[in-house]
């Protein structure tokens, strides 16, 4: 019996298992193979060339850029997602009229692709007709003439904009069940000790939502990492690398230059930062099933 | 110190009245206990005077002052939960002082008086504690802490030991006692465990379909139940309840159970009383050799509890089994056939509505 158990289990398994080795695990490997050569994608002929393309990130100022983007990117990416699914789920528990109405509005956008997400935004921001500058035209008065997208200094953070409007109904979710697990005795001791709407909030709803917010965090640093679709859609990287982050740097030296070893290496660095972030994710996990079992 | 008085209060959620015209006053200093069956309306007594829980009609008075629309927080009591309500992100310290904290009391006051607190209920090395660190009984304890350092003028229990072991729960039952002693203030307790209600009240309000039942010391409760739910609800184990048909022979009231005609001492049978049910405590049934005494039985079980063992009779009163208290070492044993005595002067006797017949 034990025996046959053995057998379907592996059975089983064996199908995922097959499938998360050839889609993960192989390009996985692959790609670290490939950051020791020259290839250039196409050609069967390539070197191998040591460490080189890991010492040329070092003097790639390209690299340095996209890093500096991502870390922008990033920390934008995680903080407004972060806060405003708080700020949205907080108030929709709060019993406000319309909450279900308004929690399906918020959350629709996750629902629907980068790609499609990325096209309505560019609406928004076109210059000449788009929704951003109509309303910027109706309450000034006055026509502008902001080329969202296209100006080097706001190319970024409208493409953040449009992620965290992506992003925060997710978050928004995820608050809202940790909300609904807070044990309702915690918040009436709160009311009989005499906590201010605040100092609930502060003090015991935030603290209480930690498990909430490792996941929330851990999801947005996944994604955000992730995040190339949006900004391939919105800005392509551009203008002139403004919006530049290391997914989109490596797509560009991997399918652009067809410098495939080069791209594979700046996919490895990306693969480290995703693999620290994980790691200090999962010590925070461990921590946090000590204090709340 | 204040004593609380309900005025009227009711409570309905919805179409569904949970709490109907309540009215009762406690006593400055006293502990009342609330118990009834889960379900009965006595946690939403609680939280109604803790503020938690609106009224729908009535009035709520602390200390004399209306307190029935004013928030938890202003009406100077503390509640102890069933779960403790432990904040698991804050230390035992942390937990106990959360109330001077939010008062925005300097922080040298709050460690000097939760230092305090925690002598005063033995949990002085647990202070950096998390509760998770903690065992159910030390839980409770920080609980109590956080409820008295604030120096509430009531204090609310809403089971607070259910979730206890049974050594546990009786080690902490003694420590609220040993509290309510020493604090000297209003308590009121909720629970539904009889056991806790009888050793831990001044009073004892029996709760049921939202309402009082009866409302007294625990031996009246016990030895004057005033119906049949508190002749049951009270004392463990519950009230043999034999029912019959009350008789009157050359004058003396007599209640025929079956075959069985027990006479009656208790006091006059109002005229017209026919069908009743005769209450007799497991203690006050004795056993004697067969022939002899009111009815005959035979004994199905024998349970050894050490000081004492309970016997579970088949009798021909009733289809359920009886249970008679002696002694340990009666020497009786499952399926001896004996006599059974009942003490004339404990037999209680309800009529047909179960209200008793005195």
């Amino acid at each position: 019996m034990e025996r046959e158990n053995r057998f379907w289990r592996i059975v089983l398994l064996a199908l995922p298992l097959a499938v998360f080795a050839v889609l993960v695990v192989w390009p996985l490997f692959s790609s670290f193979y490939y950051s020791f050569t020259n290839w250039n994608g196409f050609d069967s002929r390539y070197e191998f060339v040591g460490f080189r393309n890991f010492a040329k990130i070092y003097t790639d100022k390209l690299f340095l850029n996209a890093a500096i983007n991502t870390a922008i990117w990033m920390v934008a990416a995680i903080l407004l997602p972060t806060l405003l699914g708080l700020g949205l789920a907080l108030l929709i528990d709060s019993r406000i009229p319309g909450g279900t109405i308004f929690k399906s509005v918020f959350y629709l956008p996750i629902c629907l692709s980068a790609v499609v997400v990325g096209q309505i935004w560019v609406w928004i921001y076109q210059q000449d007709w788009g929704l951003l500058n109509t309303v910027i035209w109706t309450v000034t008065g006055e026509r502008p003439a902001i080329a969202w997208l296209a100006k080097p200094e706001t190319a970024l953070g409208s493409v953040i904009v449009a992620w965290s409007w992506q992003q925060t109904g997710l978050s928004m979710v995820i608050y809202l069940a940790g909300l609904v697990s807070i044990q309702e005795e915690l918040l009436e001791v709160c009311e009989i000790e005499g906590a201010s709407a605040w100092q609930r909030i502060r003090l015991v709803i935030i603290p209480l939502l930690t498990p909430a917010t490792i996941v929330v965090i851990a999801l947005s640093v996944i994604n955000s990492l992730k995040g190339f679709d949006i900004l391939f859609i919105m800005t392509g990287g551009g203008p002139f690398h403004s919006s530049d982050t290391l997914a989109m740097h490596m797509y560009n030296e991997s399918f652009r230059k067809y410098l495939m070893g080069y791209g594979s290496a700046i996919s490895v660095v990306l693969f480290l930062i995703a693999l620290t972030i994980i790691r200090i994710y999962f010590r925070q996990l461990r921590k946090l099933d000590e204090i709340h079992g | 110190m204040a004593d609380v008085r309900l005025d009227g209060v009711a409570k309905a959620f919805g179409s569904v009245q949970v709490i109907n015209d309540l009215n009762l006053a406690v006593d400055d200093g006293e502990l009342l206990v609330f118990v009834g069956p889960s379900g009965c309306g006595k946690s939403t007594m609680l939280r109604m005077i803790s503020g938690l829980e609106d009224v729908t009609r009535g009035r709520i008075m602390i200390g004399g002052r209306d307190v029935t629309h004013v928030a938890p927080s202003r009406r100077r009591v503390a509640m102890v939960f069933q779960s403790y309500a432990l904040f698991p992100h804050m230390s035992v310290a942390d937990n106990i002082g959360f109330g001077l904290k939010l008062a925005r009391t300097p922080p040298a006051e709050i460690r000097r008086r939760v230092a305090e607190v925690a002598r005063t209920l033995q949990i002085d090395p647990l202070l950096d504690r998390k509760p998770r660190q903690l065992s159910g009984g030390q839980r409770q304890r920080v609980a109590i802490g956080r409820s008295i350092i604030r120096n509430p003028e009531v204090f609310l229990f809403d089971e607070p030991l259910s979730n206890l072991d049974a050594a546990l729960r009786i080690r902490m039952r003694l420590e609220i006692a040993r509290l309510h002693n020493r604090l000297g203030v209003t308590m009121i307790y909720v629970t539904h465990d009889q056991t806790e209600a009888m050793t831990l009240a001044d009073r004892i309000a029996v709760v049921n379909g939202g309402s009082i039942e009866q409302l007294g010391s625990p031996m009246e409760l016990y030895d004057r139940p005033a119906n049949l739910f508190v002749a049951r609800f009270i004392g463990a184990p519950s009230m043999n309840v034999i029912p019959g048909t009350v008789t009157v022979e050359g004058g003396v009231p007599a209640i025929a159970c079956g075959e069985t005609r027990i006479r009656l001492s208790a006091g006059p049978v109002p005229p017209g009383t026919s069908d009743a049910t005769l209450g007799v405590r497991p203690e006050h049934l004795s056993a004697v050799n067969k022939g002899e005494g009111d009815f005959a039985g035979r004994v199905e079980i024998v349970e050894d509890l050490g000081a004492e063992s309970l016997v579970y009779l088949q009798t021909g009163l009733m289809a359920d089994s009886l249970t008679m208290r002696v002694t340990a070492g009666s020497g009786l044993s499952a399926g001896d056939a004996i006599g059974v005595r009942l003490d004339p002067a404990r037999l209680h006797l309800f009529d047909s509505r179960g209200l008793a017949i005195r």
